[in-house]
């Protein structure tokens, strides 16, 4: 459900605001809203010293963000209260820390850019050794060492045939393919004709590496020695630069995970700031809080501000649903199942929230669809293993929850379908199909699916009626007779197929041809469009049958390798193979398509998005974002 | 040869509906990884915009399974 909100309105005289806001931040309840303009009330602009703070602080607060990047992932620290002095001192520790941290990680990049040049220089060497230590038997000539890139290999023969042109056949050129994949290619010319080769390559644009200056110049036989041993000293100098780092990281990380926490809370306190009204003498602060923390705001503000500050309650006329921040709050068995709403933009304030309905849903159609006691079992094992290992709050804790339900309702219709890693159970421990066997009941199936989605979509329907009553009533009419239209025609099949008396007929068929212009005068033209998209929706749970009968098909086929293939090792191994690869498929796919259902076919039916996330002014946390 | 064009017209019926899913899948897909470069919360959009066309191959999974069994009856 969506919890109710109350707007409520503070004033107080204007030396009492600091304390105030400090209150607010405190009990972190109040979502900030700017009040509206009104005569001789105006924004508080903060002054030039508030100003000049909140530059300084987010300098300085970039400079320790990227410090504790490099220095990798720590626990939080929780909010202090800072000393006098203590935002200088952070400022003056995080811009020379962050020089320092940055020298390392440039020495670090510049360490692994020369090791990998090296390399590169290694493997042209082992291709063309021979040639280029005979290199001093060349008096009068110049040797280019080149690449060509994977993609430009290709146009070998047009540089040859440009090099032909512009110098003749005085020329000596060498192509050996590199590991990387890349052409190596070494080019020997006469002194002479260097500018006019020079002038091909470049029109050619082909990569030269040339000997770099920092091994002495010369040619590259003769720098290979000395690029030789750097690379025996390089590792030893990359460890000292992340020895240094971690150095770093254990003198000042923890101080600067508490001036990260101290300088977000303090900007969060100034943007605050920004949003309260002023008059001449008084302050004026707007925004909303859950109905239930009213009675506890007021309490704290009565003993700490006195009577001088006052709190009021704007009646539910003054301000519109759709402004209103929104928090969901369900049972403790449903609030995993808000992340699958979160994914989606959050319910307008006012509206239905189908949280409790997802969780019952949406592990249904799962189980539906995997319905495997051997599958289920494995799901349930791995949802522990992450529930173990996952915070409270996070979104693994959230998955690791949301596993249970799915893995409960995938074990409870392995039990109908008769089914533990496909037929395995069935052909030998004599499981029994408790509904029926998916393997031959095709049919069945597929009236169960459809089934399910004439109930699904029918309940979106009713919360669609339910949902838009009071301010749209036509909208909420056309719903209502869409729905009563679907119940007329399983009604006159079910009587066509004599499930039903057949006399059912003649009535239903009567009233959906009287239902479905009073469809059209209703809501439109475009409501006969949407009637049949309705229908097209309900077949879509087919989709349920389809994946559920290619799921326990995969398993089967995973089970007659043991027998198909010579080896029954191997035919074990081919089998354990195919059965977790029909795993994965059944743990991705379903998920998909139980969402796909929720999001398409069920809650376009009723579902009204844009409510505003409600982000109270409190203290800051690692991970929340907070106003202002 | 009737029991040919049956699975024939099975396989078909699965078929072509996996090469039009597939087309509107290569098409989508990249679409909607460029998206969430620039707006990674519309991961949910692009994951339902990326399952849509399935429909077409599991109706017609649906289809080729009820051909197989008329066959079979």
């Amino acid at each position: 459900m969506i919890l109710a909100m109350s707007k409520i309105r503070i004033l107080g005289p204007q030396e009492k605001l600091s304390e105030v806001l400090a209150v607010l931040q405190d009990l972190g309840v109040l979502h900030l809203a700017p009040p509206p303009a009104r005569e001789h009330v105006t924004r508080l602009e903060l002054d030039a010293r508030q100003k000049r703070q909140v530059r300084q602080l987010r300098g300085t607060l970039e400079d320790v963000e990227s410090v504790l990047a490099a220095f990798g992932r720590r626990p939080a620290a929780p909010v202090v209260h800072p000393a006098a002095g203590d935002f200088a001192r952070w400022m003056k520790r995080a811009r020379r820390v962050r020089r320092a941290v940055d020298r390392l990680r440039r020495r670090l990049t510049e360490l692994e850019e020369e090791r990998a040049l090296i390399e590169k220089y290694r493997q042209y060497l082992a291709l063309f050794q021979a040639l280029l230590q005979s290199q001093a038997r060349w008096p009068n000539a110049v040797a280019y060492h080149l690449v060509l890139r994977t993609r430009e290999a290709a146009s070998l023969g047009r540089l040859r045939a440009s090099l032909e042109t512009a110098i003749g056949a005085a020329f000596d050129l060498r192509a050996r393919a590199l590991p990387t994949g890349e052409l190596a290619l070494l080019l020997i010319v006469t002194a002479d004709s260097a500018p006019r080769v020079e002038r091909v390559l470049s029109e050619a644009r082909v990569q030269e590496i040339p000997v770099p200056a920092s091994y002495g110049g010369g040619s590259l036989a003769e720098a290979l020695p000395r690029m030789i041993e750097r690379l025996e000293v390089l590792p030893r100098e990359h460890d000292a630069a992340r020895s240094d780092l971690a150095n770093l990281a254990h003198t000042h990380a923890a101080e600067l995970e508490r001036a990260r926490a101290a300088i977000r809370d303090r900007l969060d306190h100034l943007e605050a700031t920004a949003l309260v009204s002023v008059t001449d003498r008084a302050w004026l602060i707007e925004g909303w809080l859950p109905a239930e923390s009213r009675g506890r705001l007021e309490e704290r503000l009565r003993s700490e501000g006195g009577d001088t500050v006052v709190m009021q309650e704007l009646s539910a006329e003054d301000w519109a649903a759709g402004e209103a921040p929104v928090v969901l709050s369900n049972p403790r068995l449903f609030r995993p199942f808000e992340a699958v709403i979160r994914l989606m933009p959050l319910p307008r304030y006012g509206s239905i929230d189908p949280t409790p309905l997802v969780g019952v849903f949406l592990p249904m159609f799962f189980g539906l669809i995997l319905g495997d006691v051997g599958y289920g079992s494995i799901l349930a094992i791995l949802g522990l293993v992450l529930h173990a290992r996952s915070e409270p709050g996070t979104a693994p804790r959230d998955v690791a929850e949301i596993s249970g339900p799915c893995a409960a309702f995938s074990i409870l219709f392995g039990f109908g379908y008769g089914e533990l890693f496909g037929d395995l159970g069935r052909r030998r421990l004599g499981m029994p199909a408790l509904l029926f066997d998916r393997e031959e009941a095709v049919i069945p199936f597929l009236l169960l699916a459809v089934s399910i989605g004439v109930v699904h979509v029918l309940l979106g329907l009713g919360l669609g009626v339910v949902n838009t009553w009071r301010h749209h009533p036509r909208q909420a009419a056309g719903r209502g007779l869409a729905a009563a239209m679907i119940v007329l025609i399983i009604v006159a099949l079910l009587a066509a197929f004599q499930v039903l008396p057949a006399a059912f007929f003649t009535p239903t068929v009567i009233a959906l041809l009287v239902a479905f212009p009073l469809l059209v005068i209703v809501e439109g033209v475009i409501a006969a469009v949407e009637f049949l998209s309705m229908l097209g929706n309900i077949l879509s749970y087919a989709r349920i049958m389809a994946l559920g009968t290619a799921s326990v098909m995969l398993a089967v086929v995973a089970n007659r390798m043991t027998g198909a293939i010579g080896s029954a090792v191997v035919g074990v191994v081919f089998a354990l193979l195919f059965h977790l690869v029909n795993f994965a498929l059944g743990l991705f796919s379903p998920t998909i398509h139980a969402l796909r259902l929720h999001y398409v076919e069920f809650f376009g039916k009723f579902y009204s998005p844009g409510g505003a996330r409600y982000r109270p002014f409190a203290h800051w946390k690692p991970g929340v974002n907070h106003a202002g | 040869m009737e029991l040919g064009l049956i699975t024939l017209s099975a396989a078909l019926a699965v078929g072509l509906p996996a090469l039009a899913t597939a087309w509107a899948q290569s098409r989508i897909g990249p679409a909607a990884t460029a998206s969430l470069t620039e707006k990674p919360e519309l991961t949910t959009t692009a994951i339902i915009m990326l399952a849509i066309p399935e429909t077409m191959v599991i109706l017609g999974f649906v289809i080729a399974v009820l051909v197989m069994l008329r066959a079979g009856g």
